[in-house]
């Protein structure tokens, strides 16, 4: 068993210590007749964010039934096997997740057909279906095995006028009180070096071996913004002009990557940390359990971090 | 002494190919002058950044021949990014240098053999002799684990910010090598590894870091190594400098590396 497995296992134990209150609220559940189901959960949230009736780019229900009654919920950023366990463990199951479950845009529980750049054969039509895979097979089972239900809370969850991932990677970083007052996603913090703002975001995120930086390690930091998740050069070209740092989950290393490069070797004084998409969302998930928690009071809901994926070797 | 424009070098990069030029490209056109412009020298590069322009004008080419984009998107759409103070100051100097950018990407990737994937290769010592047919990127080595195999592309390739997901002990040894953004997929069965520059993380065709987590917990030995979209493909523009030189030879031709453009922080410790 490989190191991801021992932390897997030490986050599963911190989640079981610190999942105490799932127990008698789960009981609490029982005393309401019939209890709250999955769908009628996905329409508390949907009416609480205010877009009713407003179609998401990404269907909600990914696995389970819809009529099924719910005992808790565990939001995370990624559900894998880790996570869907952890969850499972604290009794919950529903799971509400930012990215897909099944590897793909698609979500689909089996695997799309093999693409190999290049290398596919012109009567190779894409209609063709893969050969079973048994990662998609396996989490297939286990989620049929627990009866989880999963629901993908993506889009409307980010489209929100004060960015839920915005707040969340504040309150962990600690700055929740430099924000602007309209805008979550833009600070101002006490004057920092770049280096020592690296070293304070990689200890609040957790992070492993994901976080890559553009920019000189004593530029001094004021000005913070925050992109979480995917963006593109657009959203950098808007964002940069305006502060001393990008902390961004992801983006095409041909756009913002070199687009701060070059603003920096023209001696602007500017800086990008990527933390990787999955920690950028990580704590927009734990804020969305601590919202759930006030829309959804009959039941607990609980965070399950994904965690950074990546390492990396010392050299 | 004849005079060598940049039309003329385009001219003897399409004669040299050794297959059509596909004049639907978007990607390999002039990015800034034109064929008209008188070239002193020649310098590949895999980012057309300030910062390589600069270098290779002091060393006295005038002419840079990429394999990415100049200003910051793919298609080169200037409407994105000519209000921002960047873009002003890099044309500025191209024009005060009299700089001509054409950009090779659509076509170097169709040439025989494909450069981005022989340099690749190469700086990360994947000998032919592993490889199962030449060109197939597909690599089997003896057998050894992720964390060695990752270690040891590391030192080879000189990456700061190489990533890798899956379990640092799974026993590997089938390679699957892919440049820039068209990395393999990682749920082909005859795959250990895949080797490649960059990929976005979710939400796309099949999403390989959450596909080798759940490889990890499965006890499925798989691992995905990302070495960075410059450094994976950069190594190949050795060669199209190489290939450049044989048939420009009125002029210097040499590489000026765009190079990794990261930093990382300090101790990234598994154990952390």
């Amino acid at each position: 068993m490989g190191p991801m497995h021992l932390i897997s296992r030490r986050k599963f134990v911190a989640l079981t210590a610190t999942g105490v209150a799932v127990a008698p609220l789960t009981s609490m559940a029982r005393t309401i007749g019939g209890g709250i189901t999955a769908q009628e959960i996905v329409e508390r949230i949907q009416k609480n964010i205010g877009i009713e009736g407003q179609s998401d780019t990404v269907a909600p229900f990914k696995a389970g039934d819809p009529k099924t009654i719910v005992r808790g919920i565990a939001t995370t950023a990624l559900p894998s096997l880790d996570v869907l366990g952890a969850a499972v463990k604290a009794g919950a199951n529903m799971i509400v997740t930012c990215e897909p479950t099944f590897y793909s845009k698609a979500d689909s529980p089996t695997p799309p057909v093999r693409r190999i750049p290049g290398m596919m054969a012109p009567n190779d039509a894409p209609s063709t279906p893969a050969p079973p895979d048994p990662v998609f097979t396996a989490k297939a089972d286990f989620l049929k095995k627990h009866n989880l239900v999963v629901v993908r809370l993506a889009d409307q969850w980010r489209q929100q006028k004060s960015d839920p991932f915005a707040q969340g990677l504040a309150s962990v970083c600690g700055w929740s009180k430099f924000t602007a007052p309209a805008d979550p996603s833009h600070l101002t913090i006490p004057e920092t070096s770049l280096d020592a703002l690296v070293s304070h975001v990689k200890k609040s995120l957790k992070c492993r071996g994901g976080m890559r930086i553009v920019g000189d390690p004593n530029l001094r930091i004021r000005k913070v913004a925050f992109l979480p998740g995917s963006t593109p050069i657009q959203a950098a070209i808007q964002t940069l002009p305006g502060v001393d740092v990008i902390i961004a989950g992801e983006v095409r290393e041909w756009e913002t990557v070199e687009y701060v490069r070059d603003t920096v070797a023209l001696g602007g004084k500017k800086s990008l940390v990527l933390v990787g998409r999955i920690v950028s969302e990580d704590p927009g998930m734990q804020f969305c359990a601590q919202w759930l928690k006030k829309i959804v009071p009959e039941i607990a809901s609980t965070w399950v971090p994904a965690g950074d994926p990546y390492w990396r070797p010392m050299l | 002494m004849s005079v060598l424009t940049a039309g003329e070098v385009v001219a003897r990069i399409k004669k040299n190919l050794g297959f059509p030029w596909r004049a639907t490209t978007y990607r390999d056109t002039f990015k800034f002058g034109g064929p008209d412009t008188v070239v002193k020298g020649i310098a590949t590069t895999m980012f057309c950044t300030y910062d390589a322009i600069r270098r290779a004008s002091e060393q006295g080419c005038n002419m840079i021949i990429p394999h990415e984009d100049t200003y910051w998107n793919d298609r080169d759409d200037i409407e994105i990014v000519n209000r921002d103070p960047s873009y002003k100051l890099k044309t500025d100097f191209m024009r005060k240098h009299d700089i001509v950018v054409f950009r090779m990407h659509d076509h170097m990737h169709a040439q025989k053999p494909d450069f981005t994937y022989v340099g690749c290769a190469r700086a990360l010592g994947l000998e032919s002799r592993y490889e199962t047919a030449p060109q197939s990127h597909h690599f089997i080595l003896p057998e050894t684990t992720l964390g060695e195999l990752a270690a040891t592309f590391q030192k080879r390739i000189g990456d700061r910010a190489i990533r890798v997901v899956g379990d640092p002990k799974a026993k590997v040894k089938h390679v699957r090598l892919g440049v820039g953004y068209a990395t393999p997929s990682i749920n082909n069965p005859d795959i250990d590894v895949v080797v490649s520059g960059e990929q976005q993380e979710s939400d796309g065709f099949l999403d390989s870091p959450a596909y080798v987590l759940d490889d990890t917990a499965l006890g499925i030995p798989k691992g995905w190594i990302m070495l960075g979209h410059n450094v994976s493909e950069e190594q190949g523009m050795l060669e199209m400098a190489q290939w450049i030189k044989s048939f420009t030879p009125e002029v210097p031709v040499q590489l000026v590396r765009s190079g990794e453009p990261f930093w990382v922080p300090k101790s990234v410790s598994l154990d952390e």
